[in-house]
């Protein structure tokens, strides 16, 4: 059905949001058979209306006002999350790294951060059946990480100019660099519940959505197959509250073509993403006997250094991020690490973030703007600790609906400060040696991680292992809030492998009740 | 724009390179023109004389006050501003009204000096400001072409993607 006429009623699961967290569980629940349907504020972005401009492809973005606030604010918009069926997997990257199993217990190693409630054993499996379905792109043989047991279904994507310069810097100090793991497809496949998505065109335009259905967004994945097994969504349809009676959950409210509904459901499954979760939370009082809601906010450091090269390189061809490096997995005085990768850029992202990081104007602007096909970027992707000083709050600020606006406060503490400084100085190096003219920096956070952690203490946690509140029946949370900790590595993959997992036991449950 | 420019740019994009979406976003963005309706009269101008300096442009070309004028009025945002910071209109009026009297017509380093002083003393805004006329800058059709960019030739994808390997049509687009 392509839009939603009529509600479903007598639903066994309603899902909130359709992201990385909420679209493969509802594809595993509907083809357990279980009644399920999602609300999901944003709108279908069919690949046949994408355009090839950033502007106007500013409606797969959230573009309702957050408060950043901070000594590091955070920029969101469209640097930091989407809206929309398929939500940020829309304008993903489509990086797919795996996380490596001592992510998940950086308290273990280092005394600080969180370990996470369960072992890599346990995301494998799911990361071998994610990379398989979504067709995942990669080399033979991946140089970090524990051996494979299931090759990447297609070989890499061909490399761009930034990754073959980062690929020969690279190789001058010794480091190893390989092909990335980029959930977008080097030969076409089908797709159940879809039918057939093409090769990748190397239009470098997938942070503005992807007009051929070669990346892996849900809408092309696992939404098309939740809709092939019966689930409905409900798109432009924004959740204002959770409906709660006798201590367990009963449904949610919407606006939907303008009128407020409800829909009820037995269980509620929460997957509006880090900053939308705890804000629908805090809004309703609700899943936070711990504290913990908003708490913990994490952002991965996300330095790019920047250069122009003599060489034509047109920044905007091919998979954006085509070359990485996890050689800096681990460093002397750091607690965890992070992987180093090359960056295309479109040119309006690459043209503001110049004007803010440099805050260069005049002539001079203009000059260094001329050279944008020659521009060639690397960035880092790197853990961030949870702190106490890093939350989200409702503000007293209201939005156009009357809600409170969520004001988001980040500050890099010690750890991200040092690992920015080595990160900067190791790109800076890299890019002298290819030559590169004009080279800055521009350090960063990226991704919105935390703010309803899992855990085993409902003292110190909102969620279970699996994604259950520990305070409320009936009510899951399913996307990055859940993160403990934020990992050296690019969430989606292991977001997504967190869904089914959820899913694999919410249906347990289900069954055990039932 | 000169003819020469206008023909060389619609004859890409109206030519079987460039997909239905993206022909129809660039083709209205070539000749938008916005009519003056959150500022005053007095405060428009003001804008449009710090756009000028900020981000050297022609205005008869490419309409970058107006855009930002029209989005204040239209009351969409990015998504996020400063937690210290009023609404971007606000953060906007305040910054004009603390230029110098008559800056419109003062000399262009006499403009400079004063931004630079409202860029010290209101941040915030000059920064939000200059990122916000900066994307109007680079996204508008003509920028593109007197740059050599053409990545929105977007109809039949890349087959070459190393440094300095250019596709025919990426030879031909832009100025000689
Ligand atoms: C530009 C960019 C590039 C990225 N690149 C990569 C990458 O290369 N690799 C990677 O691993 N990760 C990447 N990420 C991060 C990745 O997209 C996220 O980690 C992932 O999508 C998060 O999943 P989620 O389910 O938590 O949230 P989302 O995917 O954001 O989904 C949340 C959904 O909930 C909806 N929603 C929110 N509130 C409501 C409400 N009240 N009612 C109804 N619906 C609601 C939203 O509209 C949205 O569709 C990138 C992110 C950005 C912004
Ligand atoms: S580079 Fe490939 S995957 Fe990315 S948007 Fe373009 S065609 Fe899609």
């Amino acid at each position: 059905m392509d839009r939603a006429e009529r509600l479903p009623e007598d639903l066994d699961v309603l899902v909130i949001g359709t992201g990385a967290g909420g679209a493969p569980l509802l594809a595993r629940l509907a083809a357990a058979g279980l009644k399920v349907a999602a609300l999901e504020a944003g709108v279908r972005h069919p690949p046949e209306e994408i355009a090839t401009d950033e502007v106007a492809q500013a409606g797969l973005f959230w573009m309702d006002e957050r408060l950043s606030a901070g000594q590091d604010p955070v920029p969101f918009g469209r640097n930091n999350s989407g809206r929309g069926v398929g939500g940020s997997t829309l304008h993903y990257t489509a990086y797919t790294p795996r996380a490596q199993p001592d992510d998940l217990k950086l308290r273990t190693e280092f005394g600080v951060g969180e370990d996470w409630p369960l072992e890599f054993s346990e995301l494998e499996p799911y990361y071998d059946e994610l990379e398989y379905f979504l067709g995942v792109s990669g080399p033979a043989e991946y140089p970090w990480g524990p051996q494979r047991r299931r090759a990447y279904r297609h070989p890499p994507l061909p490399l761009n100019g930034a990754a073959r310069l980062m690929q020969r810097a690279c190789a001058e100090i010794g480091m190893r660099t390989s092909p990335a793991a980029n959930a977008a497809l080097s030969r076409s496949q089908e797709q159940p519940g879809y039918g057939t998505r093409h090769t990748c065109t190397n239009r470098g335009f997938c942070q503005a959505g992807c007009s051929v259905g070669a990346k892996a967004s849900m809408d092309v994945t696992f939404l098309a197959l939740a809709e092939a097994h019966g689930a409905q969504i409900v798109d432009g349809a924004q959740v204002t509250a959770l409906t709660v009676q006798g201590g367990r959950m009963t449904g949610a409210e919407f606006l939907w073509n303008g009128q407020l509904h409800h829909l009820g459901a037995r269980t509620v499954v929460l997957a509006a993403g880090a900053v939308e979760t705890p804000r629908l939370l805090l809004l309703g009082g609700l899943a936070n006997s711990s504290g913990q809601v908003g708490r913990n906010f994490m952002a991965h450091v996300g330095v790019q250094v920047w250069g122009q090269v003599e060489e034509d390189l047109r920044p905007y061809k091919g998979i954006p991020g085509g070359l990485i490096s996890e050689d800096t997995h681990r460093l002397p005085g750091l607690v965890g690490g992070y992987l180093l990768q090359s960056l295309g850029v479109m040119p309006v992202t690459y043209a503001t973030q110049y004007a803010r990081g440099t805050l260069t104007w005049g002539p001079d602007l203009i000059e260094h703007l001329r050279g944008y096909t020659h521009v060639a970027g690397i960035n880092v992707l790197g853990e961030c600790l949870p702190y106490e000083h890093n939350f989200l709050e409702l503000s007293d600020e209201p939005d156009a609906r009357g809600l409170p606006k969520p004001r988001i406060h980040f500050s890099f503490g010690e750890n991200e400060k040092k690992m920015t400084a080595h990160a900067e100085a190791l790109m800076r190096d890299l890019w002298g040696r290819v030559g590169a003219r004009d080279v800055w920096a521009l350090p960063r956070a990226a991704h919105t991680l935390g703010t309803a952690r899992m855990g085993h203490d409902p003292q110190t946690s909102v969620v279970d292992p699996f994604g259950r509140a520990h305070d409320l029946t009936g009510l899951w949370i399913c996307d990055n809030s859940t993160f403990p900790s934020s990992l050296s590595v690019n969430p989606a993959l292991t977001q997504m492998a967190l869904s089914l997992r959820t899913a694999d036991a919410l249906t347990g449950d289900l069954k055990v009740r039932a | 724009m000169t003819q020469a420019e206008r023909e060389a740019i619609l004859e890409l994009l109206n030519s079987p390179q460039v997909t239905g979406p993206t022909r129809r976003a660039l083709q209205e963005r070539l000749d938008a023109r916005f009519v003056r309706e959150f500022f005053d009269e007095t405060g428009f101008a003001r804008l449009r004389a710090v756009a000028t300096r900020l981000v050297p442009h022609d205005p008869a070309e490419i309409d970058l006050a107006g855009m930002v004028d029209h989005r204040l009025h239209a009351g969409s945002g990015d998504g996020w501003r400063y937690a210290d910071a009023p609404p971007d209109g606000e953060a906007y009026r305040r910054l004009l009204r603390a230029l110098p009297q008559a800056f419109e017509t003062l000399a262009p380093e006499a403009q400079d000096a004063a931004l630079q002083d409202v860029q010290s003393a209101h941040p915030r805004a000059f920064e939000d400001l200059l990122a916000e006329l900066t994307e109007g800058f680079m996204a508008h059709p003509l920028t593109q072409y007197r740059f050599g960019y053409v990545g929105f030739a977007d109809a039949q994808g890349w087959l070459h993607v190393g440094p300095g390997e250019l596709e025919p049509w990426e030879e031909h687009h832009g100025p000689r």
